[in-house]
């Protein structure tokens, strides 16, 4: 193997040969510097093959045939070497991208990149204090010229504001050289350790080398001349100037981290810090896609910077994390930078252009996965062994800054891949092939490092997870036609089914059966949709692999994976919605939050360790139980959507396509409630000052019921109804749960099938009926039981499951409830449990009562049944239905066998058809007869007697010669619960909405504010530069 | 006003700063480890008289590779920004022909400056000097040409090739040292010679041409770029 | 001596610094760095000035037997040639810059170069 100062050799001598080209060849130039680029890059590589899966040693390279100190020495380890890939990747990349404004601007221009690219391999590679500096200026002044390069008139204002910094930078970074040769007579770095230590001036000459090196890094808030360059300079340029000189840049620091000594390592981690979070803040005020990308490299880099100053206490984790955040910054951010030349306007809602080409989306969600740490990417990796490396050395507090940075950086890439994919999109994006390929081919790198960082971390590596792999194939088949692809999506969920069949505990199969099995049958409403539906299937099979995941995860990490794959699969799902990007946005960031809330309470449980199984939750410390459970049930209810944090699910489930609203609502809900399951049988109810946790849960079930009921009442939208229902049904679950008795599980787990049964059902009904009718508001629909019987039977019987009358199976569940009850002593909730019953009544009457009887509209007489495939479902969860009601013990039986195994106390007897508990019996057949019975008699003497009855007209009112404003609000089914609403108005005051919408607005109004601190003046800028210096010089030498 | 409290306020913070250094700065009461090497050693490792342009050509040789590239790289910038502005707009009239008196001067002057300054890279090794001063000194020629005869035109292509040659020359020297001799810039390819001679410390008075070649080329090519912006 | 070089070293930084910081003229502005850079070489051969010794070159003054007790430190005097160097460049880029955004904006002053903000 060439030694790999031949990088450097190459870079220069190609830039030399590019002098001696006559004009006019601009061509030949540009193939030579691709060469050259590529011939770097090929070095870069091969080091990387020797020292990674080679397992060489660490190159030591001299030069001038001396020995170090005495000449210049470089140096190329493993962490080098990935950084040379990247730098020179990024350098041929982008020179490809570049291509026609490099031939425009001259083999001048070329030559430059090539030096470019070349400082930062030597700022990577040397050893040498003083050749840091040399290399930093080369990078610098390459800079000034690659700024040259953009269309943007301003970019000659940022780069003379960024050589102004520079200019200061240098000077700062000269005097601290100097003293520290005179403190150590050497300019060798590894002569430099512990080098602060000596106080004095040595140790002021290490503090301005490293404020000099940390600046170069782009803190908060010397920093606004960056982000002017990112904003202004040629997207090319901007991604290496985010993946390549930032990487320099950092491992600059780390390198000479080590003469700061102890006292540098927290002052590195707390600027990585409150920039990483303060830029995540300033990028939600943005709406320049560059300089939003200039904020998010920022506070990327900053976070790095806090990997730094963690090193130690990170241990053997160190590098996994770091460059887990760093390679998947760098592919990222170029990718997204790339993509930003090929869109024309600079407004981020213009990026809608993007969505012309499945190919780009797909590139783009990958770099804002691989940003925001998502799996299967190396950030997920990194984030996870960060948060437990963090809790492991007791930086608890670190943790929730980096996971609230994180959030905000997660709201503001996510809200713009939500206007990327439901903005107006004007035209399609002029592309080239080539521009596309290198496009993609950056999203594959970013692929292939997730599957690196799977291989060589501690843990599992996601992307061998069958179920994954399962759901990324249908990737790869989304050219098909979508009835196909429905096919082999309902035959994936059959066979996955099927395979792992025999592997599941009863609770397991539970779940099982409505992920698996249930999808499908969900999946067979989808044969309704025409051409190719690009992007549903493979999002739809992400949620389900990602369920499937979770109910067999053994691990803490593969539960959390899991977790998060489905979390990911289902917001691209529920953004398909046509007017969901704002429930989406929402939806996802709770489910973030949530997420990240799993995360550190797997960690606090651990205590960092990486690998912990489920199973060991029972373990945790009593100190550390009440606030581990805290933690993960937090992170669960936010997708059971419990009060407070239910705001995003009402709008997430109505604005959903027919179809993945039941999916959303009758599968993936249920994953809260898995959790919370996991949950109490490991952990049990630990208290925390004397309360019981799941009393506490007990009150949350208790409220979100009756919240989630009544609100539901006052719904006009139909959808929206059935949504605050679920929230409503999900208190009622949670409940159940928290009696921590045999009968509320048993209840509980009745209501997972029931509840995925009905709702799917009348999500299904309904979205077939507002289908046909245009609408889901249902005083506009009313007398459709003629014209869609179907629909109707399915909503009559969904309804009767669901409030729990006889003869169906929500008789059943609430008969356990109210035995499950009596069990507990747990008084005040039960009351107000008990309240929301009747609530559940009024709704569910409104569905029958204002969609399919009165009169019907004049404009709704044409409408036919709902399509085929809609209906299909509907009436397989009837039959359904209909049998469980009568024999309940089908699947019963066995989960009350396995409850017996966990609460032995107050089961259930099964005798014959009849089933007894400790309070009474239930006989399904019977309570199906009898009520049969009364039906039919009632039904009969109905008839009998209202033969003759008077037709009325629909709007019945007097108008006296005037017209109403709103001649709807004169419709009967209008405000139907009016006097409900004025008893129990007080009830719905929207406290959940208006308080997040505070944290929200509150985060804006800070961040406008604050960015009015970058003036855009370069002055300005050189002063928070001194500013920033001589603070951090007060702070670390204050701390010696 | 307020921006002037600013900038004294912040200059004084950093002036503290400046004034810790001093206060603590003793000087070394004898060469440390890195002086005393090059003192003892420098003789025997590159044969060069001048300790300094030892250090600079071969010791720090990467230093200085990386010195001449930010020539080339500052030279080749400048002429992109300076002619991608504004379109020419021709000759500018007005301006007074410059004096006979002045040509012939010049006319006598530039060679002896330009030998003089080959003289000084030549002797790098030896005697103070060397390849940035010889450099600098061909370049002053230039400007005295440029000063006298604004309206000469000048061989943008001599300059280019005579830059790029002497930067690819100075680039395979070093790669030489990688095959040859200890490593990258190792200066022990050529015989040593005797020291003291002109011949001698190996590649050093290459290098030292080369580089004074290179930097009289790229001052040159600097200047004429922002002379031509004058025109 | 040192102490003096030293001290004016450092004063020639602050004030090109203050010039550079507060002079709303790209020339001035550049101007001031240049004194700044001055006094920054000057600071860095300072440091590696030996009371009562010679310049680094061997010959008949100096033979190389007594090289060690009789020269001041080469390093500083190698670095600072390799920084006026950078500096000059830096300089010359500043300036061809200047040039620029005065043919494109007609101005000097810094404060109008406020486009690119928050």
């Amino acid at each position: 193997m060439v030694s790999a100062i031949s990088i450097i050799a190459i870079g220069l001598g190609a830039a030399f040969l590019l002098g001696l080209m006559r004009e006019g060849r601009e061509a030949l130039a540009h193939a030579l510097t691709v060469l050259a680029l590529g011939a770097m890059s090929a070095v870069a590589v091969g080091w990387l093959w020797l020292l990674g899966p080679g397992g060489a040693a660490v190159q030591e390279i001299t030069t001038a045939g001396t020995m170090p100190p005495f000449a210049i020495n470089l140096r190329v380890g493993l962490t080098e070497a990935v950084a040379l890939v990247m730098i020179t990747l990024a350098g041929l990349a982008s020179a490809l991208h570049m291509r026609a404004v490099l031939l425009r601007m001259g083999r001048r221009a070329m030559a430059v990149l090539l030096i470019a690219v070349m400082a930062l391999a030597g700022i990577v590679m040397t050893r040498d204090l003083f050749n840091l500096f040399v290399f930093f200026e080369l990078a610098a002044i390459s800079t000034g010229g690659m700024v040259l390069l953009s269309d943007d008139e301003d970019a000659l204002g940022a780069g003379f504001k960024y050589m102004i910094v520079a200019q200061i930078v240098s000077i700062l970074l000269l005097i601290g050289i100097i003293f520290a040769y005179h403190a150590t007579g050497s300019l060798n770095i590894d002569d430099m350790g512990g080098l602060a230590a000596m106080g004095g001036g040595a140790a002021l000459a290490v503090f301005l080398v490293v404020a000099a090196l940390v600046l170069e890094t782009k803190p908060f808030p010397a920093n606004g001349w960056a982000l002017d360059i990112y904003q202004a300079a040629h997207p090319g340029f901007s991604a290496i100037l985010s993946a390549g000189t930032g990487t320099a840049a950092l491992i600059a620091v780390d390198k000479f981290a080590g003469a700061g000594g102890a006292a540098l390592a927290p002052v590195l981690t707390g600027l990585g810090l409150l920039t990483f979070v303060a830029a995540n803040l300033l990028g939600l005020a943005q709406t320049n896609d560059r300089r939003l990308l200039g904020y998010s490299s920022v506070a990327q880099t900053g976070l790095i910077l806090a990997v730094i100053g963690q090193r130690e206490a990170l241990g053997e984790s160190y590098l996994l994390i770091a460059g887990g955040l760093l390679v998947g910054h760098a592919i990222a951010k170029a990718g997204l930078f790339w993509l930003s030349g090929l869109v024309k306007g600079r407004d981020l809602t213009d990026w809608a252009t993007l969505r012309r080409s499945p190919l780009l989306v797909f590139a783009m969600a990958t770099f804002l996965a691989m940003l925001l740490g998502l799996p299967p990417f190396p950030g997920f990796y990194a984030k996870w062994a960060l948060v437990h490396g963090l809790v492991a050395s007791g930086g608890g507090a670190l943790v929730a800054l980096v996971l609230i940075g994180a959030l905000i950086e997660a709201g503001y890439l996510l809200r713009w891949f939500g206007f990327t994919m439901k903005r107006e999109a004007s035209e399609a994006v002029a592309s080239t092939p080539a521009e596309l390929a290198l496009v993609l081919a950056v999203a594959l790198a970013g692929w292939g490092a997730g599957w690196i960082w799977g291989e060589v971390g501690p843990y599992e590596n996601l992307l061998r997870a069958p179920a994954l792999l399962l759901a990324l194939a249908f990737l790869l088949l989304d050219w098909l036609p979508a009835r196909v692809k429905n096919v082999a999506a309902i035959a994936a969920l059959i066979g996955g089914f099927a395979a792992s069949f025999a592997s599941y505990d009863p609770l397991q199969m539970i779940f099982a059966a409505i992920i698996m099995p249930g999808g499908a049958v969900i999946l067979l409403a989808s044969f309704y949709e025409h051409g190719r539906r690009v992007g549903f299937y493979p999002s739809a099979m992400l949620m389900f692999a990602g369920m499937a995941m979770l109910i067999v995860a053994q691990s803490s990490f593969g539960f959390f994976a899991a977790w998060e794959v489905l979390t990911v699969g289902s917001y691209f799902l529920i953004l398909r919605g046509k007017y969901s990007e704002p429930h989406a946005l929402s939806y996802v960031l709770f489910s973030l939050g949530g997420a990240f809330a799993i995360m550190a309470g797997f960690a606090l449980a651990s205590g960092g360790m990486a690998n912990f199984t489920m199973a060991a939750l029972a373990q945790v410390p009593l100190t550390l139980a009440p606030w581990v459970f805290i933690l993960l049930a937090l992170g669960f209810m936010t997708k059971t959507a419990a009060i407070g944090l239910h705001i995003w699910l009402p709008g997430a489930h109505a604005e959903a396509e027919t179809d993945v609203s039941p999916m959303v609502s009758g599968i993936l809900l249920k994953a809260g409630l898995f959790g919370l399951m996991v949950l109490m049988l490991q952990m049990g109810s630990p208290s925390l000052y004397g309360v019981k946790l799941t009393y506490v849960l007990l009150w949350i079930g208790a409220l979100t019921a009756l919240i989630g009921n009544l609100i539901a009442a006052f719904q006009e939208d139909a959808k929206r109804l059935l949504a605050y229902s679920s929230i409503g049904q999900m208190g009622y679950a949670i409940f159940g749960i928290a009696l921590m008795n045999h009968l509320g599980w048993l209840m509980a787990l009745m209501f997972v099938i029931n509840h995925y049964i009905y709702k799917s059902m009348l999500f299904l009904s309904v979205g077939g009926v507002a289908k046909r009718t245009g609408t889901r508001l249902m005083y506009k629909m009313g007398g459709l039981i003629a014209l869609m019987p179907l629909s109707f039977i399915a909503v009559l019987i969904g309804i009767i499951a669901m409030s729990g009358v006889p003869p169906l199976s929500g008789f059943g569940g609430r008969w356990i409830f109210y035995n499950a009850i009596m069990e507990s002593d747990a008084r005040a909730p039960m009351i107000v449990i008990f309240l929301s019953g009747p609530i559940a009544f009024l709704y569910l009457f409104r569905l029958i009562h204002s969609i399919f009887l009165g009169q019907l509209k004049d404009e709704n007489r044409r409408l036919r049944e709902a399509p085929f495939w809609i209906v299909l479902p509907q009436m397989l969860y009837t039959a359904f239905l209909l049998v469980f009601a009568v024999v309940p013990g089908l699947a019963l039986r066995r989960v009350d066998g396995y409850l017996s195994t966990i609460f032995p106390e107050h089961g259930l007897n099964w005798d014959g058809l009849t089933i007894r508990s400790d309070y009474g019996y239930w006989s399904p057949v019977s309570v199906m007869a009898v009520t049969v019975g009364i039906f039919a008699s009632v039904l009969l003497l109905l008839v009998l007697l209202n033969h003759r009855a008077q037709k009325v007209k629909q709007f019945n009112i007097v108008y006296s010669a005037e017209r109403p404003f709103r001649p709807e609000t004169t419709h009967f089914a209008w405000n139907f619960f009016a006097p409900y609403r004025k008893a129990l108005g007080f009830l719905l005051a929207p406290l959940a909405t208006t308080f997040w919408d505070g944290v929200t607005g509150s985060l804006h109004g800070a961040a406008d504010f604050l960015r009015r601190f970058y003036t855009g003046d370069g002055q300005h800028y050189a002063y928070h530069v001194l500013g920033f210096v001589l603070v951090l010089i007060l702070i670390v030498g204050g701390g010696l | 006003m307020i921006k002037r409290a600013i900038a004294f306020a912040l200059l004084a913070g950093l002036g503290l700063v400046f004034l810790a250094l001093w206060q603590g700065f003793e000087p070394d009461p004898s060469l440390n480890r890195s002086a005393l090497y090059y003192a003892e050693n420098t003789v025997t490792d590159t044969g060069a008289a001048n300790i300094v342009a030892a250090v600079i050509v071969t010791y720090r040789g990467l230093d200085t590779l990386g010195e001449v590239t930010v020539l080339f790289l500052t030279a080749a910038i400048v002429a992109m920004v300076l002619r991608g502005g504004l379109a020419d707009s021709g000759p500018r009239p007005g301006r007074w022909p410059t004096g006979e008196l002045l040509h012939t001067g010049s006319r006598l002057l530039v060679p002896l400056i330009a030998l003089f300054g080959a003289y000084v890279f030549l002797n790098g090794h030896l005697t103070p000097g060397g390849g940035f001063q010889g450099g600098a000194i061909i370049a002053s020629a230039m400007l005295l040409m440029l000063l006298t005869d604004p309206a000469r035109n000048f061989s943008h292509r001599l300059i280019a090739t005579t830059e790029s040659v002497s930067g690819l020359a100075y680039v395979a020297i070093g790669l030489a040292g990688m095959a040859l001799a200890g490593g990258f810039l190792d200066n022990r390819i050529l015989p040593m010679g005797e020291f003291g001679s002109i011949l001698s410390a190996g590649a050093i008075p290459l290098i030292y041409a080369l580089i004074g070649l290179k930097v009289g080329a790229e001052f040159s090519s600097i200047l004429l770029s922002l002379s031509e912006r004058e025109k | 001596m040192v102490y003096l070089a030293l001290a004016t070293g450092f004063a020639l930084i602050l004030l090109g610094l203050y010039g550079a910081i507060t002079r709303r003229n790209l020339l001035r502005l550049i101007v001031g760095f240049t004194v700044a850079d001055t006094g920054t070489h000057l600071v860095m051969v300072s440091v590696g000035y030996l009371p009562g010794r010679t310049a680094p070159i061997l010959g008949a003054a100096v033979p190389p037997e007594v090289a060690a007790l009789r020269i001041i430190d080469p390093v500083p005097q190698a670095l600072v040639l390799t920084a006026i160097v950078i500096g000059l460049g830096v300089t010359a880029l500043m300036l061809a810059y200047a040039w620029r955004i005065y043919a494109t904006r007609g101005t000097l002053d810094i404060s109008r170069l406020r486009q690119l903000k928050w």
